[in-house]
């Protein structure tokens, strides 16, 4: 597989699939309180880039791993369903690591997990935006 | 077997600058043993074993004299890539590095003192920008006691190759001192404390020609440490003998006043991490969608214990060495002024407000045209004005703090206070700033009692008149007035000095 070579995409641009091919870039704005469930820990977080933002859940230690106001970047991540929720996450082949902070500009607004996405009529594998659910994430609200 | 050169946390991306080293390292490690081969065939070749003999040094502390020695042996530049190395390693990767490596840091750095490498005081500075004010975690406190004995041993050397690097020390020391001076009584403290005073006090006393070059801002810093001893007979000398600094041609402090202190000075005080962060809220976030960023930088610097103790050095490094291009002065990023007004609210205590407002206003007191910045007075100005209605409070307070210190701070110079506020005034609305004074005389919210003393103020009526010092209670007065801010910090010692030995007989 040619991930590596997979050139970033901007946050506006990603589309729920079936597939660990979302390499992205950026900053953390939100984090909610650790859930332990059993051995497993998950944390849900809102992230965003200068596109748009989304709602990215962390697994196990990373959920301690990262604060707001990290930069982050998603290699081989997946933006799929999960418990009703449109979530970005590593899955088990993607990587995530810490590459700076503070020093990256971003937008609320869309976001990517308030989008009520169905299946494209034409091509029943992809997904298609039907309507805007929330202008901005209704678990992290902006800071007024 | 070398060690590492920094510790990453887990989900830290791996880092350039060390991968390039380590891999220099790598390669060369066979050709880094005597005996060196002399002959380097091209630049790429140099800048290798540069790197390779630089990860060396610090990542093997047992073998860092034999690296050391090759490293003299193959010199072609004056050391000068090898320095703009170690600037990057101190800049991008100091609080990564593990400790072993910040004691060959150090040890390094002591030899390109020795050779008087070129970029010497480039890195000197870049460390002393480690040191974290008013931080008294032990790796902090160390760095500072290494750097303030590197400072004194290498004395002559460094007077002698690098005397403006000197003066960064003592303008950084002096800072520091007076936030380790107002705190604690820690026996280990204590030693650093004596070493600080050791280094800025021979400073001050033998070579005061230099120290003179920092400007007025060196008076500012004075004045903090005046409850010091050492500090106490400097000032009775400064008012009253200041031929006993046998600097050429200095007579009086108000010499100081009208040097405008340059913005490198203030860089000395905020980490590169601290300025990183702070020139992109001022250079890419909009007005408006500041909160997070300002949440972020706060709980960083600000909120950790003693943090509110910088914020007097980033106002002064805002108003002084940030200065945005006319393009971003137009554009809706977030203005100076209101990121001085939101560091002036993350003041808890009142000292710390009272010397960011001195901070603010410090050039108004001595401005002159002719080396003076517009842009180092106009924070102030639109923070006045434009906390007006929403923020009457602290227009109000900082209105009244400005007339405090025309009155009060330097009572034996204060026509050159006086000269230089009105001329801050009069050149905010010459260069367009606000379109006249009417924005604060006309100006309904403001309590009737303050708009009339700043209008005595601008029509020059009250200059040598007498002064309520305490305005508290005046019945014209509909607004309860603020809290006067901590007196001290409004008088420079040098009136109170003189005062004090009158009253005591001691003038000559």
């Amino acid at each position: 597989m040619a991930e590596e070579s997979q050139a970033m995409i901007s946050l506006k641009d990603i589309v729920p699939a079936a597939q660990n091919n979302v390499n992205t870039m950026f900053i953390l704005l939100d984090k909610s309180r650790i859930k332990t469930d059993g051995q497993n820990k998950s944390c849900l977080t809102l992230v965003a880039d200068q596109t748009a933002a989304v709602h990215l859940q962390l697994w196990g230690d990373q959920c301690d791993a990262f604060e707001p106001g990290d930069i982050l970047r998603l290699q081989n991540g997946i933006f799929s369903h999960q418990r009703n929720k449109w979530v970005l996450r590593t899955g088990k082949r993607g990587m995530i690591e810490k590459v700076g902070e503070f020093t990256m500009a971003f937008v609320e607004t869309p976001n990517m997990s308030e989008i009520k996405w169905i299946p494209d009529p034409n091509n029943s594998k992809k997904y298609v935006q039907e309507s805007v659910i929330s202008p901005h994430s209704r678990i992290f609200p902006p800071i007024p | 077997m070398a060690s590492e050169l920094i510790l990453l946390a887990s989900y830290e991306a791996k880092n350039q600058l060390q991968l390039s080293l380590k891999k220099a390292f790598e390669l060369l490690e066979s050709k880094l043993r005597p005996p060196f081969p002399l002959t380097i065939s091209n630049p790429e070749e140099y800048m290798h074993l540069n790197q390779a003999i630089l990860y060396g040094v610090l990542c093997e502390p047992h073998k860092a004299k034999v690296h050391m020695k090759h490293l003299h042996a193959i010199v072609t530049d004056g050391y000068e890539l090898f320095l703009s190395l170690l600037v990057k390693i101190v800049n991008e990767l100091y609080l990564k590095l593990v400790d072993s490596a910040k004691n060959q840091l150090i040890w390094v750095t002591k030899e390109m003192v020795d050779v008087s490498a070129i970029g010497i005081d480039g890195l000197l500075v870049c460390l002393v920008r480690q040191v974290v004010g008013a931080d008294f975690s032990e790796g902090n406190l160390w760095l500072c006691s290494e750097l303030a004995n590197l400072f004194l041993c290498k004395w002559d050397c460094l007077l002698e190759e690098e005397p403006l690097v000197m003066t960064s020390a003592l303008y950084a020391y002096l800072r520091l001192l007076a936030d380790h001076c107002r705190l604690s009584v820690d026996v280990k403290l204590d030693a650093l404390k004596q070493l600080e005073i050791k280094f800025c006090v021979k400073l001050l006393r033998e070579q005061f020609h230099l120290c003179l070059k920092i400007g007025r801002d060196l008076i500012r810093l004075l004045q903090d440490l005046v409850h010091v001893p050492e500090f106490k007979a400097i000032w009775k000398d400064l008012v009253l003998n200041p031929g006993k600094f046998r600097a050429t041609g200095f007579l009086d402090i108000s010499q100081l006043y009208r040097t405008r202190t340059s913005g490198c000075y203030f860089l000395l005080r905020i980490t590169p991490e601290m300025e990183t962060q702070l020139r992109f809220l001022l250079s890419c976030v909009k007005f408006g969608s500041q909160k997070r960023y300002q949440a972020w930088f706060a709980k960083k610097f600000l909120l950790r214990p003693g943090g509110e103790a910088v914020v007097v050095d980033i106002v002064r490094f805002i108003c002084c060495s940030h200065h945005p291009s006319n393009e971003v002065i137009q554009s809706d990023i977030i203005p100076r002024w209101a990121v001085i007004g939101w560091l002036l609210t993350c003041c808890r205590k009142s000292y710390f407000e009272a010397v960011a407002k001195l901070a603010l206003f410090y050039d108004w007191l001595f401005f002159d045209e002719r080396v003076d910045n517009v842009m180092n007075i106009e924070p102030a100005m639109l923070l006045m004005v434009y906390s007006m209605p929403k923020y009457m409070k602290l227009t109000h307070s900082l209105l009244e703090f400005l007339l405090l210190l025309v009155d009060n701070y330097d009572l034996d110079r204060k026509s050159i206070i006086v000269r230089g506020v009105s001329s801050a005034f009069g050149t905010l609305v010459q260069k367009g700033v606000v379109c006249s004074m009417d924005v604060l005389t006309c100006c309904d919210v403001l309590s009737p009692f303050l708009r009339e003393r700043l209008q005595n103020f601008l029509l020059g009526s009250n200059v040598g008149a007498p002064k309520d010092l305490q305005p508290v209670g005046v019945p014209a007065d509909p607004m309860p007035l603020l809290s006067l801010p901590d007196m001290s910090i409004m008088v420079t010692p040098a009136a109170s000095q003189k005062r004090k030995l009158q009253a005591r007989g001691e003038m000559d």
